[in-house]
């Protein structure tokens, strides 16, 4: 796979403080990359760094193998952002809206007119045409904001926390959305502090914190660096102490803790662990109401790799 | 807590407000210093301008003559028609060249002259006229020296004049109008900065909290005013401070307390009803537009700019439901109350008491108007 | 790209109610309050009729020729006072009363009494002068000619000399001016005030092109479009809202407040053209060169434009009168006072030098301003956004 976007030693400076450090990677071409990281983790300013509205201190950006400038507008045409904030017209309604960005960059008004009801139609905004932005909710409202962002097609597309604060219907929207364009062959970037979302949809995560790369690999290639396979729950269990000895026993057994009456075992690698678990329990005679094992989540990672957890 | 997140805003808007405060003092210290070397009614002389072409006796008598009579203004002869529109002047006299020999023949050439049309040409005009006929009258019958001796001997004499009053009215209005006009400094500046600061704070998230935060909604308002009562304070005393600058001496005087006090109202007001205003208005965009309208309003209606006394009668009546009207008017009344003293103070504490009414009414007004705010809000 | 843009902005801009309206209604609204505060001024200021009493003594009922003066100076449409005769007690009243301006008395010579100093104080005591004058010239030229005359012609000499001092009249030619309306200034501030004000507006649509504005000139920042093109097309219409609402403030002073722009129309056009333009690089200029939120920005145009008016004029007439004539500099570069004065050129003067130079530094002003916010127009890359 060709790189679609090259980073190399990007440093951005404010006031003193370093939001990104040194910072070098690549995007390949159709793959959604995922920017997992907290608040302040340098993950807009890398954004911006590459769009090259920002001044950065040192490093260098290629998209497509040329260099990125303002003044680039063959390379510009081919980006599309969503940014954190939305960036619409008030005065506008949802149509004029898609269709002012939309026109800035085809020039074409029936090619623009069908653009614009395709990406009307992937967020799900067919109904609301004529609504202003201020008669949205904010779900709806993120939905505009993207379609804005996309909707002249571009090959390289940036989304910016796009589904911070929505309601769980329009995240689903957003997140399908986003497979959609993926799938008609555009790469993505994608940041976010949502893992779950990260999850699902990326194809390679780099987890950020204080403007530097802590890890980066597919999911799973993530879940290995912190060491653990697995997380067994149990819950309406009563606990003794002997039991507790006992599964620690087990060499796999990385800690044993309780969380309100839940007993929660986690594993480094190892095989049957649910299996052993329930025998030890079934030969000791304890009962409870559940047992599931699961395996570990990007925030196991990110608490195993900073010690704090991701969310704020 | 309130008062502390007042001051951050404050804080966020500290170059707006220096700057709207700088500039409306200054309005008032400029606009001081350039009525005040400009004619006033106390001003007897007419001012006009002279272009004498003609150097002859005659027309030199002329000129001696309406130098003692008139006030006459050294204006390149370029500007004399500015000077004239804007009043400086009001009044030209162009003696035309070979006026004086003219005078005695078949044909004299006549004087042209331009007028303001204002009270002071009609003087001047008169002075001029009155000139011209004894001139007139005594051409026929007298020459040379004795001519002039006897136009000179007949306007010599001037009539006994008592005048009653023993105030002085120059440095007074002086005072009166420096006063009149920070009526619109004084609103303009309190009722922008806190309608400004206000709105922000207002704006929803802030309101929001400040609700559920358990303090009631009348010791809220109270602390709002006080922040806005320091602002407010703080405006009445530079203000204070430019006018012991500016006028001097009758500030240490009665009358000058009567002044300071009355301004000090006056603030109160304006705070009130900046108070009231940004309860009222929600948009930021309408603020400016809003406040101008108000603080010019009130100010071309109530006398600020222009003299009360030329205002037409249906625009003062009408200007009794602002309260500038009010302030403006003790101005304007101590311009020309000879003696401080109980009995002709009375209507200065009549104008006072009813600054103060206007005081409780919006305090009134924006208590209920939150309320009901807050009620359709929750 | 360039229509596109053009067309846009002007729905956006035409779509922001609370900006149009303000930025429309608080000129008309002032507008008003000026024809209120003004209609009657220069009525006020011009010379009027005013009272006096004199008190009755045989020193004045006794003369003819006071009689007769004093009689036709308060007869008649071109009267200057009003006279009541009474004595001295109720004249005293009047006088503290304030119904008269004050009061004449005969005795050994005539003797004034009046409030204070003043204006019509001043014309009283110039008129009993002047009927003091006459008298005067009577009494020198009967006494000198008297000398030499016949017997049977004393009373004819007498006659002739009283008809000449009575009824002669000097004359003078008045060459005033046809416009002398100085509170024309007023509304034309008021044009100048509109026409900065109009800022708000280029202000507006700038500061949606600029990527540390807000999210809006980021989105614009990265698509493939030339700024030059985006803030162009952005600026005309801009200022075609500008020239419609400069337009309708004009069509309601003439027609509603019945201001008289002197008759040049064309040139009337210009100026109000220039000046939007004028109002429309201030805006720029403020919303590149200040680096700080939309409020501070609107606050600081605002201010901006209240210091130009108030230096033109519209807080006092005389004030533009005292800087044109003590620091002419500052109204040179002052653009509320050059749209002001230009006004005022084309209504006193017609098209002249002054009207002239007022346009052209007028445009040159607007142009530095462009300049000068040119670097931050083109910026793309910021420190911070």
């Amino acid at each position: 796979m060709k790189n679609v976007i090259e980073v190399k030693n990007l440093t951005k400076e404010y006031k003193g403080v370093k939001a990104v450090d040194n910072l070098t990677f690549t995007v390949k071409n159709g793959e959604i990359l995922g920017l997992l990281g907290p608040n302040g983790s340098g993950k807009t300013t890398t954004i911006n760094s590459i769009l090259s509205i920002l001044k950065y201190n040192q490093g260098s950006i290629k998209i497509m193998g040329e260099e990125m400038t303002p003044d680039n507008s063959k390379l510009k045409s081919q980006i599309g952002v969503v940014f954190q904030d939305v960036a619409v017209f008030d005065e506008l309604n949802v149509i004029d809206n898609v269709d002012y960005f939309c026109g800035l960059y085809i020039k074409d008004k029936k090619i623009r007119k069908e653009y614009v009801l395709d990406a009307l139609k992937l967020v799900g905004l067919e109904n609301y045409k004529k609504y202003y932005p201020k008669q949205l909710s904010g779900g709806l409202l993120r939905r505009l904001n993207i379609a804005c962002g996309i909707a002249h097609k571009p090959k390289i597309i940036f989304f910016d926390e796009p589904t911070v604060a929505v309601d769980p219907q329009s995240r689903n929207n957003i997140l399908e959305g986003i497979q959609k364009l993926r799938e008609s062959g555009a790469t993505i970037i994608y940041t976010t502090h949502y893992m779950e979302e990260v999850e699902i949809l990326c194809d390679r995560i780099i987890i950020l914190d204080k403007g530097v790369i802590l890890a980066s690999g597919t999911s799973e290639e993530l879940k290995e660096l912190a060491n653990i396979d697995e997380k067994i729950t149990v819950e309406g269990i009563e606990v003794k102490t002997t039991l507790l000895d006992k599964i620690k026993a087990n060499k796999n057994v990385d800690e044993v803790h309780m969380q309100m009456n839940a007993l929660i075992v986690t594993y480094k690698k190892g095989k049957n662990n649910l299996v052993d678990l329930m025998d030890l329990l079934k030969q000791t005679k304890v009962k409870y109401a559940s047992i599931y094992s699961e395996k570990p989540t990007l925030n196991d990672v990110f608490l195993s790799l900073t010690g704090k957890e991701l969310r704020d | 807590m309130l008062f502390k997140t007042f001051w951050k805003v404050v804080s966020k808007y500290k170059g707006t407000i220096i700057l709207y405060t700088v500039m409306l003092i200054c309005f008032g210290g400029i606009n001081m210093a350039a009525n005040n070397n400009t004619m006033g009614f106390s001003d007897v002389k007419p001012p006009i301008a002279i272009v004498n072409e003609d150097d002859s006796v005659i027309a030199n008598n002329l000129v001696n003559y309406l130098k003692d009579k008139s006030t006459i203004k050294d204006i390149d002869n370029n500007y004399l028609d500015d000077a004239l529109f804007y009043r400086d002047i009001s009044y030209i006299i162009y003696i035309p060249s070979e006026y004086g020999k003219s005078v005695f023949t078949e044909n004299p050439k006549t004087i042209e002259v331009k007028s303001s049309g204002d009270y002071k040409s009609t003087l001047a005009s008169n002075i001029l006229l009155a000139y011209l006929k004894v001139q007139d009258v005594y051409k026929d019958d007298y020459r040379g020296d004795e001519l002039i001796d006897k136009i000179n001997s007949n306007l010599d004499k001037s009539a006994n004049i008592k005048i009653k009053s023993k105030l002085d009215t120059t440095s007074v209005s002086n005072a009166s109008n420096y006063y009149s006009f920070a009526s619109y400094s004084i609103i303009a500046v309190i009722l922008f900065i806190i309608c400004l600061v206000m709105c922000s704070f207002n704006e929803k998230n802030v309101r929001r909290r400040t609700i559920i935060s358990s303090i009631n909604l009348s010791s809220y308002n109270m602390s709002l005013l006080g922040a806005s009562l320091l602002y407010g304070f703080v405006v009445f005393v530079l203000f204070n401070i430019l006018a012991l600058v500016l006028v001097g001496d009758i500030m240490f005087s009665l009358r000058g307390l009567v002044y300071v006090i009355n301004s000090f109202v006056f603030t109160i007001v304006t705070i009130c009803l900046s108070l009231l205003l940004s309860t009222l208005v929600k948009n930021k965009n309408a603020i400016s537009g809003i406040v101008n309208v108000v603080a010019l309003g009130s100010a071309f209606l109530c006398g600020a700019f222009v003299p009360a006394s030329m205002l037409p009668n249906s625009v003062l009546k009408f200007a009794h439901i602002l309260p500038a009207y009010y302030y403006i008017n003790t101005n304007d009344l101590l311009k020309s109350i000879e003696e401080i003293n109980y009995v002709n103070l009375e209507p200065i504490f009549k104008n006072m008491f009813i600054l103060v009414l206007f005081i409780l009414l919006f305090i009134i007004l924006n208590n209920i108007i939150s309320r009901l705010l807050r009620k359709r809000n929750s | 790209m360039f229509f596109h843009n053009f067309i846009y902005s002007l729905k956006v801009l035409l779509g922001n109610k609370t900006l149009i309206f303000w930025s429309f209604a608080f000129p008309i609204v002032l507008g008003f309050l000026f024809n209120l505060a003004f209609k009657d001024i220069e009525k006020n200021e011009s010379f009027n009729t005013f009272d006096i009493a004199i008190i009755e003594s045989p020193q004045f009922s006794d003369d003819v020729f006071y009689k007769e003066a004093y009689k036709s100076l308060s007869n008649g449409d071109d009267r200057i006072f009003n006279i009541t005769m009474t004595n001295k007690d109720d004249a005293e009243k009047m006088l503290a009363d304030k119904e008269i301006t004050g009061y004449l008395e005969f005795l050994d010579s005539v003797s004034i009494t009046v409030n204070q100093s003043g204006i019509y104080e001043t014309i009283l005591r110039f008129v009993v002068d002047e009927i003091e004058s006459n008298k005067k010239m009577i009494s020198t030229l009967v006494k000198d000619k008297l000398q030499t005359a016949k017997p049977n012609e004393v009373a004819n000499i007498i006659e002739g000399i009283k008809d000449k001092v009575i009824n002669g009249n000097a004359t003078v030619i008045d060459k005033t001016r046809d416009n002398m309306s100085y509170t024309m200034i007023e509304y034309y501030t008021l044009i100048a005030m509109s026409a900065l004000y109009g800022g708000v507006i280029s202000m507006y649509i700038i500061n949606l092109k600029l990527a540390n504005m807000g999210s809006v000139g980021k989105r614009t920042a990265v698509a493939a479009i030339k700024k030059g093109t985006l803030i162009i097309s952005s600026l005309l219409a801009s200022y075609l809202v500008q020239l419609v609402e400069i337009a309708l403030i004009f069509i309601f002073t003439v027609f509603v407040l019945h201001v008289d722009y002197g008759n040049e129309i064309g040139f009337v056009i210009l100026t109000s053209l220039v000046g939007s333009l004028a109002g429309l690089a201030l805006g720029v200029l403020v919303a590149t060169l200040f680096k700080t939120n939309e409020n501070a920005k609107i606050g600081i145009l605002i201010a901006i434009t209240m210091l130009g008016c108030f230096l033109s004029g519209m807080m006092g007439i005389t004030m533009k009168y005292i800087v044109d004539t003590y620091a002419p500099f500052v109204n040179m570069i002052n653009p509320a006072s050059l749209i002001t004065d230009a006004f005022y050129a084309l209504y006193y003067y017609g098209v002249n030098n002054r009207f002239i130079q007022d346009i052209l530094s007028l445009i040159i002003i607007s142009a530095l301003m462009i300049i000068l916010s040119w670097r931050g127009l083109r910026r793309q890359k910021y420190d911070a956004v």
